[in-house]
């Protein structure tokens, strides 16, 4: 493979994990062929580039050689539709049939799109087919399935390309649909959106173009309930059920990217995809209006509010779509921000009652959908009221706490961090960027060149020097003496000034303002100053305003206090002061960002439910709890031997000795193999299928297992003693051989209070946030250890002598939660006990506490993927989230928009891990480390990273630009992007940032969503907080929460209780509907039902408090009060009724 | 008549015939006139004719003094050209005595709750009568044990029908042989394995090799029944079976009594001869799915309607027919109601649900005095969703004049004679998907497949939501003469087996669901039914 390019300190970091990684695996190779493991070895294949990786994932011998070739002169997608076309044409792997054969080269192009890292090549694509059209060709079919997902929609759209490209390779005509299935597309696909919701809803029509002309079937496989009513039984669409996996390639794939795909149809000349033009020219005009295009040839930022669609109970609004008072927008890069997550106030995440903390997903109005969140205490902090009528900013976090108590209202929410990148991520046109400190700084040293900069001062200058700055170099008034003037009219800004002008009184010295209250309030004019965000106190009768010269001069009034006009000209209030106040005043928040809460940030231990320690069956002796201890004097019946348990379990013979067992290895030490025989036939044939009736063998069986003595023996081989608060296994195994991990691991984890996942590993789960610097100090490790780790110098090439320095993170290095590193210091605990007692062999970590384990590696994983990273845990945090390089978080093919992964114990990985625990169904493949990536390329990462700008500061005219709406694309190339720096050493190194923070775990430790109990004490915090907030309409946050939450819970729960189906509470069996015998007709146990009347009626109560409190429309309110009829027909007996009952009710 | 010449007539027609029966003809007064009404009547799928086939009681009740020819004018359903109006009512007085004579319902919910008389303008009296209605008898509560006594009754109801025709044991009784030895149970007669019983069906599966098995379950146990690919009349009755209808099988067991191979599939159908009914004088309109306050409701139609009623139209004939009319019958979905699919105050030209129903009311206030207006509740009402549906709350119904008669869902209303059946139909759409053959087109299929099974909504936990009460007001017994549906917004009109299949359309053009799963309605066609023949004639406005 091509080296990576990276410095000497750099290849010296890798060589570091990679020989420690080596170690690792020789250690457990040499532990796993004393134990019995499923293999004498490490299970999980390293992949040390995308060749690798693809080659592992896929199977196809010959592959990574291939794209090694073509990735030289190609570009990654060229290269993929080259390879798929190889691959189908025979010249790498060997293929049975042609169907085969295409399958295979669809797999390995959807591959090598997807960085090899996702499971939707194996797992999305179901299989390829050879269907017949009405005149006699032949055509192709793709059938996709629900993890098709993962692929993101550029390359599902790519990979029906790659279908086409193939099948014109191997000579097959194209896909010719009849009437009917057109029809039966728009049909299922609307229903989809119904069921499942889409990204985007191509129209009847553009569902139309493309089925009609696209030259392959897109099919897939039944993924949801629901039947399509209209087009059914037809005979080239196997089910009536919605087909999931097609409506995502064709809706979200080919509709929505057809842009991209036209440029590779472009670049291959490939015929027979022209109506791809239709399709982006129609889409353009039937795109959802709210979309930022231009209107009369002037853009315009026009307020969207898709984020507010689908309002949950207690996860709050924080502002309306562009509302004044919402989120200000600030262009930037913290070093805990961009990725798409941005950064604002930690004091503002407390004032906001703490529903925000780092991690928190927000759903945002722009650029994006949705955005990680990340304290960053160098942006302003909201603006309140208190109690008392001071209005000031909330800048620091003891503020905060000490004031939180007395807000009356938050005027205004304060800033938000987002980077320029993820502008361009989205292409989202550049909206206005307020007048900031970054920007006119610049606009200071351009007036003056050579004067002397000291930063400190000029962030925070007195108002007599921004004056002075303004007259001497006729620059715009200093931001922070710059209000929110475009937030009010004209005549609000006469009223104002009048009302100083006359009953204004300014200190001699100009040091402060001071205005009547009572007059004040009167005239509006409080609320004015307000939403100016000018700051002011009140002591007794009068308000006080501070520094107040730049205000008075920027209202067109003297010192003293008379004005100096008599009209305004322009309709723009701006354009007037500008002309008034004899200095330039920029806008000063000109784009406000909506946004209200996602998901909760996460960060805890991975756990199935129920939870198991050991994956071993025990069906139904374990009880509803799965004990172990319990399934070990588990009898039968009375007179049974205690301990003998009937499981459904995999039978294995030893190939030496003949002896049949269930482990992986005979005690002889011989391993042994499946032993499979035909479930119809009964006879045994080792083969994957049956030679007699073809179908398919298996080994597995229900058998009766001495479970008491498997119990005692692993208690007694590694020593421990049976004393286990809680010990449990699973009901049955998912794999398909049905063989149980050795029973002594499971001991092992439970004596350290630890669980499995389903394929033998541990995991911890953390929402992902970005994080390019770190200071020593905020990470809890000493400036020694950061040393030894590799951390010499900080950004400016200092050696790093303390703790306060700031240092580039190294791409592969963790910061992980306290409870996070908790939890992987008894993982190491379990692994030494693990080598020690059950392979015998010495242990490896000897950790006593969480410094001990500064410098493990780890695997990062994320859901739907299927390759690990390999990481480096380097220090901690407070934070409930996972911190690590945006290269890494890409690596696992995750952006940092609130979604969550886990970490876990590299060893852990290899010592446990196994391909034969992995379930055996669809699916089963995602979320397993079925290949480790060793080294971070930044050019093999998603894409996405390569638009992170790594800058210290944006150019002048980046703001510039902005004012005008700029396309982000017109600044790719004077912004210092990662993308500008693959290929060289500074693809590692070198990063900045714009924004500093001084904390990054500062803020909420969790969000209030997490602490606060019931739904209905959520939905009161949240409701609460909207009243405080100026941005935020309460009582529309009250509808949108009764129409989107709890009416459809209502409604459907009303419903489910009318259609529901019945389970025993024996052996947990579940009915359609409840047998006539009233008893399980299995066990003879109790049936109940499945949907309670409690359940049905939880939130009516609460939804019609909260209907009346803010007076939500009239048409919610009888959707609430009919609703609450239904359920009164429904559970109220109409005969007792009659006898007065409910009278007492 | 000769033996020889009777049995001669049934093998030409296609039957054998028990010597019984033909003795039953030959010694009857009027011989040729009763093979006639014999084979007019007579079960298809019968193959013998036996002596319980033949109901000479209902052929002397129901042609005693006819003249020959009248025997050909069975009610005929096809006939629906709205340009045949037919004759005005013969001078034949109504009868009054057919309240007497209605069979009494058999569920205790079905007493004569409500008997109200009404004089027209010419005296004459509209006697509406409803015989079977949930409304103020609803007493579930929710609990587990209604559910399980809800479906045990309809096992019970369904199962007595069937006894009639199978001699069937318990299913648990299957089960206690195949724990025995199976060895043992061999050897015995021919018969010996011929085995039926009665059950209701819990799953429907298509092994591997095309083969269908049932589950079929009674109060004591439950067993699988599998019915051969290779059977194929049977195979296809079986084809169209659905969930948790009743059926009787009778088959033989296989060696080892783990299973029941079907032979014969019973249901609890229609008899193949009934009373033919009494019938009145007068007209009966029909009508469902109005949807005041849609913004597709078809107020210029619905209006065109009123103005016939009001017998305000130029065409002699209609004016004739509006003067006949005594009855309107409104099967459900009065009003378009609010929050019944997502996103429907988008499709409301009325956002509230009373003002719905107030504007409603007038238009039942414009209904001549002399119509008797009965309405039941569908599902875009604001009534419980769970079926069945009490009629109106007082806060609803004050809102219409006193005249009007408000009924449940399901209902049978026996309208002066003659029973109709309301049922607003969503079962439809199960039927729809479960039953090949069965389309939106033609929704009267769907209600011959109710009237199969003698059960207005057979299968449970898929579209339709049902309330546990005590008993299961959807088998149909007492049979009507008409069975009325609507829902579906097609207009569909059939005959089976003398009761009349009437599903009256719609007042709504086509919605934006509807043009989602390319369903055609057919808006604004009213089916009029001439109560003494039952045949319908079909209005277009």
């Amino acid at each position: 493979m091509a080296e990576i390019v990276a410095s000497d300190e750099m290849h010296e970091y890798f060589n570091t994990l990679e020989g420690t990684l080596k170690e690792e695996i020789d250690i457990v190779n040499d532990a796993r062929s004393r134990g019995k493991d499923p293999k004498p070895h490490v299970e999980i294949p390293l992949a040390k580039d995308l060749a690798d990786r693809v080659e592992n994932l896929i199977g196809v011998k010959g592959v990574a050689e291939l794209i090694r070739k073509l990735e030289e002169t190609k570009s990654r997608e060229e290269a993929a539709l080259a390879l798929g076309r190889e691959v189908a044409q025979g010249k790498v792997g060997e293929f049975d049939s042609k169907s085969e054969a295409i399958e295979a080269a669809i797999r390995v192009s959807v591959a090598m799109l997807t960085e090899g890292v996702v499971a939707a090549p194996i797992e999305g694509i179901d299989r390829a087919s050879i269907g017949k059209n009405d005149d006699g060709s032949e055509y192709v079919s793709i059938f996709y399935a629900g993890p098709i997902r993962s692929a993101g929609g550029t390359a599902q759209a790519l990979s029906v390309l790659v279908g086409d490209y193939v099948r014109r390779g191997v000579g097959i005509d194209r896909y010719k649909p009849r009437k009917e299935e057109v029809e039966r597309y728009i049909e299922e696909i609307m229903l989809y959106k119904r069921v499942a919701s889409l990204q985007y809803t191509p129209s009847e029509e553009e569902i139309r173009l493309i089925v009609e002309n696209c030259p392959i079937c897109i099919d897939g496989e039944p993924t949801e309930a629901e039947e399509v009513e209209g087009h059914r039984n037809l005979e080239r669409i196997n089910t009536n059920r919605v087909r999931g996996g097609m409506a995502l390639v064709l809706a979200e794939g080919l509709a929505l990217k057809a842009p991209k795909i036209q440029k590779h149809v472009k670049n291959l000349k490939i015929d027979g995809w022209e109506w791809l033009e239709q399709l982006i020219s129609g889409v353009k005009s039937s795109s959802e209006s709210g979309e930022d295009e231009e209107t009369d040839g002037k853009p315009k930022i026009k307020p969207k509010d898709k984020y507010m669609r689908d309002l949950i109970a207690g996860r709050p609004v924080f502002s309306h779509p562009s509302r004044p008072g919402g989120f200000r927008l600030r262009y930037g890069r913290s070093r805990n921000t961009s990725f798409a997550a941005a950064g604002i106030s930690p004091a503002g995440m407390i004032v906001m009652d703490d529903f925000i903390a780092p991690g928190t997903q927000l759903k945002v109005e722009r650029p994006g959908k949705a955005a990680g969140m990340a304290p960053v205490d160098s942006i302003e902090g909201p603006t309140v009221r208190l109690n008392n009528g001071d209005v000031i900013r909330i800048d620091t976090i003891e503020e905060a706490y000490a004031l939180r108590s007395e807000v009356e209202e938050i005027i205004d929410i304060g800033e938000i961090l987002i980077n320029y990148g993820d502008f361009l991520e989205n292409n989202h046109p550049l909206a206005p960027s307020p007048y900031c400190f970054e920007w006119w700084i610049q606009e200071y040293r351009k007036a003056a060149p050579d004067a002397e900069t000291n930063e400190a001062e000029l962030k925070e200058p007195t108002q007599e020097v921004a004056l002075d700055l303004c007259k001497e170099l006729n620059i715009p008034l200093h931001p922070k003496f710059t209000y929110l003037w475009h937030d009010i009219d004209n005549s609000q800004y006469t009223a104002l000034a009048d009302l100083i002008s006359e009953d204004g009184l300014l200190e001699a010295d100009g040091s402060f303002l001071k205005l009547p209250l009572q007059r004040t309030i009167d005239t509006g004019m409080k609320k004015v100053l307000e939403d100016l965000l000018v700051q002011h106190k009140v002591e007794g009768p009068t308000i006080i305003i501070e520094e107040p010269l730049p205000f008075i001069y920027s209202l067109g009034l003297d010192k003293r206090l008379s004005k100096g006009w008599d009209s305004l000209e322009h309709e723009e209030l701006l354009e007037n002061i500008n002309e008034i106040a004899g200095f330039v005043v920029r806008p000063r928040a000109p784009t406000r960002i909506g946004a209200r809460m996602g998901r909760p940030e996460k960060s805890d231990k991975r756990k199935m439910t129920p939870a198991p320690h050991a994956l071993f069956p025990i069906a139904e002796a374990g009880g509803n709890t799965r004990s172990l201890e319990k399934a070990a004097n588990f009898k039968v019946n009375t007179n049974s031997k205690t301990g003998m348990i009937p499981v459904e379990i995999g039978n294995r013979i030893c190939p030496a000795c003949g002896v049949e067992g269930f482990e992986f290895r005979c005690d002889c030490g011989e391993y042994t193999l499946p032993k499979l025989f035909c479930p119809r036939c009964g006879i045994s044939v080792n083969k994957a299928k049956c030679p007699k009736c073809d179908s398919k063998t298996t080994c597995t069986s229900m058998r009766k297992i001495d479970f008491k003595s498997i119990y005692q023996k692993a208690y007694a081989n590694i020593g421990e003693r049976d004393h286990l608060d809680s010990f449990k296994g699973v009901k049955k195994m998912m794999s398909k051989h049905m063989t149980p991990e050795p029973l002594e691991k499971g001991i092992l984890r439970a004596k350290h209070d630890l669980f499995t996942f389903k394929d033998g590993t541990v995991r911890y789960d953390m929402s992902d946030i970005p994080l390019t610097h770190i200071r020593p100090s905020e990470i809890g490790v000493s400036c020694e250890r950061m040393i030894e780790l590799g951390y010499l110098k900080d950004i400016y090439g200092k050696p790093l002598t303390d703790s306060e320095q700031v240092l580039c993170l190294k791409v592969q290095d963790l910061v992980i939660s306290y409870d996070a590193a908790d939890y992987i210091l008894r993982i190491t605990q379990y692994i030494d006990d693990l080598l020690v007692k059950y392979y015998k062999v010495a242990p490896y970590y000897n950790t006593k506490h969480i410094d001990d384990i500064v410098g493990v590696l780890l695997m990062g994983l994320a859901p739907h993927t299927s390759a690990g990273v390999l990481g480096r845990l380097l220090g901690f945090t407070t934070a409930s989230v996972g911190y690590a390089h945006p290269y890494f978080h890409a690596a696992k093919r995750r952006n940092c928009d609130g979604d969550e992964d886990c970490v876990m114990l590299l060893m852990d990985g290899l010592l446990n891990f196994s391909r034969d625990y992995l379930p055996d169904k669809r699916g089963g493949q995602m979320d397993a480390p079925l290949v480790l990536t060793t080294r971070l390329d930044p050019s093999e990462v998603d894409k996405e990273a390569h638009n992170i700008d790594m800058c210290a500061s944006y150019p002048l005219e980046f703001y510039e630009a902005t004012q005008n709406i700029a396309n982000p694309k017109d600044f790719e190339n004077t912004m210092d992007l990662v993308s500008g720096r693959l290929g060289t050493t500074l693809q590692y190194e070198e990063f900045m940032f714009t924004h500093d923070t001084s904390n990054i775990a500062a803020g909420p430790l969790k969000s209030a969503y997490k602490t606060l109990g019931t739904m209905v004490e959520k939905m009161d915090a949240q409701l609460e907080l909207a009243k405080k907030i100026r941005a935020v309409d309460a009582p529309d946050v009250a509808e949108r929460v009764l129409t989107s939450h709890f009416l459809p819970d209502m409604f459907g729960n009303l419903r489910a209780f009318s259609r529901q189906g019945t389970r025993c509470v024996k052996c947990a069996a579940k009915f359609r509907r409840p047998p006539l015998t009233g008893s399980c007709p299995k066990c003879g146990g109790r049936v109940i039902l499945t949907v309670h009347e409690g359940s049905v009626k939880k939130y009516l109560q609460v939804s019609i408090k909260v209907a009346e409190e803010y007076n939500v429309s009239s048409y919610t309110k009888q959707r609430i009060e009919l609703i609450g009829y239904d359920m009164k027909s429904l559970f109220e007996n109409d005969k007792s009724k009659q006898m007065g009952l409910s009278d007492f009710m | 008549m000769k033996e020889i010449k009777a049995q001669e007539v049934f093998l030409e027609a296609g039957y054998q015939i028990s010597p019984k029966a033909v003795e039953m003809i030959t010694s009857h007064s009027a011989p040729n006139d009763l093979i006639s009404y014999i084979l007019e009547n007579v079960d298809e799928s019968l193959f013998v004719i036996e002596a319980e086939h033949i109901n000479i009681e209902s052929f002397e009740k129901e042609y005693p003094d006819l003249p020959k020819e009248c025997l050909d004018e069975v009610p005929c359903s096809n006939d629906t050209s709205t340009s045949q109006v037919s004759p005005v009512p013969s001078t034949r007085s109504p009868a009054r005595s057919s309240i007497s004579s209605t069979p009494s319902p058999t569920s205790s919910s079905a007493t004569l709750r409500d008997e109200r008389c009404f004089s027209d303008s010419n005296g004459q009296v509209n006697n509406i009568n409803i015989m079977s209605d949930i409304t103020d008898m609803s007493t579930c509560v929710g609990e587990y044990m209604e559910f399980v006594q809800y479906f045990r009754n309809r096992y019970t109801k369904l199962s007595n029908i069937i006894r009639g025709r199978v001699t069937a044991r318990p299913i648990e009784s299957l089960n206690k042989n195949r724990k025995q030895s199976s060895g043992i149970r061999r050897g015995g007669g021919g018969d010996y394995n011929e085995t039926s019983i009665i059950g209701m069906v819990s799953e429907i599966r298509t092994t591997a090799n095309g083969h269908k098995m049932l589950q079929l379950e009674d109060p004591t146990g439950s067993f699988p029944v599998l019915v051969h690919q290779a059977e194929k009349d049977l195979f296809e009755e079986a084809s169209k079976l659905v969930l948790d209808e009743v059926i009787g099988i009778t088959g033989s067991m296989t060696n080892d009594g783990s299973l029941l191979i079907a032979k014969k599939l019973v249901l609890p159908d229609l008899p193949n001869i009934s009373n033919r009914r009494e019938g009145t004088w007068g007209k009966a309109v029909f009508t469902s799915d109005i949807h005041v306050g849609s913004s597709t409701f078809l107020e210029e139609e619905w209006c065109g309607f009123l103005d016939f009623l009001n017998g305000k139209t130029d065409n002699e004939q209609l004016k004739k027919m509006s003067e006949e009319i005594r009855f309107l019958v409104v099967a459900g979905d009065l009003v378009d109601g609010i929050g019944i699919f997502p996103g429907q105050e988008h499709e409301l030209d009325i956002l509230d649900i009373y003002d719905q129903y107030r504007k409603a009311a007038e238009y039942f206030d414009q209904v001549p005095e002399h119509i008797k207006i009965i309405i039941s509740p569908g599902n875009h009402d604001a009534v419980r969703q769970a079926e069945p549906q009490p009629r109106f709350p007082e806060r609803i119904t004050s809102l219409f004049s006193d005249r009007i008669t408000f009924v449940g869902n399901p209902a049978l209303v026996d309208l002066d004679g003659v029973k109709v059946l309301m049922y607003h139909g969503r079962s439809i759409d199960d039927l729809v998907a479960s039953v090949p053959g069965v389309s939106y087109q033609e929704p009267e299929k769907a209600m011959v497949e109710m009237i199969k099974r003698r059960h207005l909504s057979p299968i449970y936990g898929s579209r339709v939501s049902i309330a546990p009460e005590k008993q299961d007001h959807f088998v149909i017994d007492p049979i009507p003469d008409i069975l009325h549906c609507g829902h579906v917004h097609t207009v569909g009109i059939g005959n089976y087996k003398s009761v009349l299949l009437i599903n009256s359309g719609t007042w709504q053009s086509q919605t934006e669901f509807q043009k989602r799963v390319n369903l055609m309605p057919t808006p604004a066609k009213v089916p009029v039914v001439d109560l003494s023949t039952l045949r319908t004639t079909l209005l277009q406005f």
